[in-house]
């Protein structure tokens, strides 16, 4: 997997994760556990989990994931989302 | 008692798809960025020689007064009333501020729209930020209780405090203003057009979407969606900073410079916003498979800023180099008429900004820095003059 910095107003540290095709399922299984079911928002086709440090939305493929970090977010939360994304610098 | 959620429905939203505008206690409220609201007010209290924040500060105080008044109900108790203030900041999308000890002079706010704003955008600061949540709490006060206070914000998040932190002057000053208004100017009942439209894009597709976008505040008072926060800010607040801002510079001379900045402010903004928009996963999900070319990505740029209240605008003509539209009800027209009468001269620096912004984005190659200026637009005619519409024509420089 590998992710892109994307241009995003809310804040300066904005990537897209592009996931491995095979673990689309299992990653979203997995912060899922950890933060809550995805909303669906048919109307935008787009799924998300709202954490508290950032929200994590895709569209309903799942894949890439665009995380939008709160400005409260810290490095400890930004390892523990890469140690369940599978993201490794 | 009377609970925040039985409170909810005095904020809905009612939408009226002819021009839509977005109506919210009373107010139409508009949609705009957490960029845009920073930026308009590092513009205002930047320029040297007027009272800026003033101009910021007696806006919010009026406006929200007047809102806020709306939302009330002659049977509220006191503790309801307040109650009310907190909401309507909170489902504004400015953020969340806690009026619970606001009887002995004190008001803290630990999130805020115009303090992500701030940082996101323009960087670190000395000076606390919150000018606008100090003239929200003047008019809340006023509308709550009939008093004129002063309020002050005494410690700012933009500079690193925990919380924002507000003081309540109840000394002697002047009485609350009026948000005085008249006549109302009517929407245009014929339709417009005819419109140039793309033949894969959907817009009322993406009006509906947008529309129905639940646009109120989360947890913490804010709105994040399209990788941006946005706000439903009252349009008669930006109408009565934008024209005070120019009268005060007036007042030294420099009104045309004073209309330069608010263009550029949204030239820089159409770009921004609409960069993060197209790499949202919103855009991904609707409307990437809409888009073939990039006069598709224009039409549905426009679709979405018309969703978010800025306009009623459609393109009439567009090339590559070129691009025209037509706005029928734009807020800043439209006020001015309301608050001033007829203009001498086009009102619409928003628009006249996004539109050469807009052109800059989907046309231009670089950064943002290097496109900021390769387009250039005009109002050719505009509905604060009398006109029946506004127009714009945008051109890139050569
Ligand atoms: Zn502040
Ligand atoms: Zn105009």
């Amino acid at each position: 997997m590998h992710r892109e910095k994307v241009p995003a107003c809310v804040h300066p540290e904005t990537y897209k994760y592009f996931l491995d095709r095979d673990a689309v399922i299992s990653t979203w299984q997995r912060l899922a556990a950890r933060w809550g079911e995805p909303r669906h928002n048919p109307s935008f086709r787009t799924m998300e989990i709202a954490a508290p440090r950032f929200t994590l939305r895709a569209t309903v493929l799942g894949n890439p994931i665009t995380v939008l970090r709160r400005r409260e977010c810290t490095a400890a939360d930004v390892a523990e989302l890469h140690a369940l994304l599978g993201y490794g610098e | 008692m009377v609970t925040g959620s039985d409170l909810v429905p005095r904020l809905t939203m009612q939408y009226e798809p002819a021009t839509y505008r977005r109506r919210i206690a009373g107010h139409d409220v508009i949609i705009h960025c957490h960029h845009y609201n920073a930026r308009l007010q590092r513009t205002i209290e930047g320029a040297r020689g007027i009272d800026g924040k003033g101009i910021l500060v007696g806006a919010a105080e009026v406006v929200f007064g007047d809102q806020l008044a709306r939302a009330l109900r002659p049977g509220d108790d006191e503790v309801t009333r307040w109650a009310v203030a907190e909401l309507l900041y909170r489902h504004l999308g400015f953020g969340r501020i806690d009026l619970s000890r606001i009887g002995e002079g004190i008001v803290t706010a630990d999130s805020s729209h115009f303090v992500e704003g701030w940082l996101a955008g323009l960087g670190e600061t000395t000076d606390n930020v919150c000018s606008f949540t100090e003239g929200y709490l003047q008019g809340a006060v006023h509308a709550v209780t009939g008093a004129a206070v002063r309020v002050r914000e005494v410690e700012c998040m933009a500079r690193g405090a925990g919380r924002c932190r507000f003081e309540v002057d109840r000394g002697e000053r002047p009485a609350v203003a009026a948000n005085h208004k008249e006549p109302a100017i009517a929407s245009p009942r014929e339709p417009g057009g005819p419109y140039a439209k793309s033949a894969h894009v959907d817009e009322q597709a993406i009006i509906d979407a947008v529309v129905g976008m639940p646009m109120i505040g989360d947890d913490a008072g804010l709105i994040p969606a399209f990788s941006v926060y946005l706000a439903n800010m009252p349009a008669d607040f930006y109408n009565r900073i934008c024209i005070g801002f120019v009268e005060a510079m007036r007042g030294l001379g420099r009104d045309k410079a004073a209309i330069r900045l608010l263009v550029s402010d949204a030239e820089h903004c159409g770009m921004n916003t609409f960069r993060g928009i197209m790499h949202s996963p919103e855009w991904d999900g609707l409307i990437a498979p809409m888009v073939r070319d990039r006069a598709d990505a224009l039409h549905a740029i426009i679709a979405i800023s018309n969703a978010l209240g800025w306009g009623d605008w459609h393109v009439t003509a567009h090339t590559p180099r070129t691009l025209a539209l037509e706005s029928r009800y734009g807020y800043e027209a439209v006020g001015y008429r309301e608050y001033r009468g007829l203009a001498a001269a086009p009102q619409c620096a928003m628009l006249t900004g996004v539109a050469a912004g807009v052109m800059e984005l989907v046309y231009g190659e670089g950064t943002v820095e290097e496109r900021y200026g390769t387009f250039s637009a005009r109002e050719e005619r505009c509905v604060g003059c009398g006109e029946p519409s506004c127009n714009f024509a945008v051109e890139q420089v050569e």
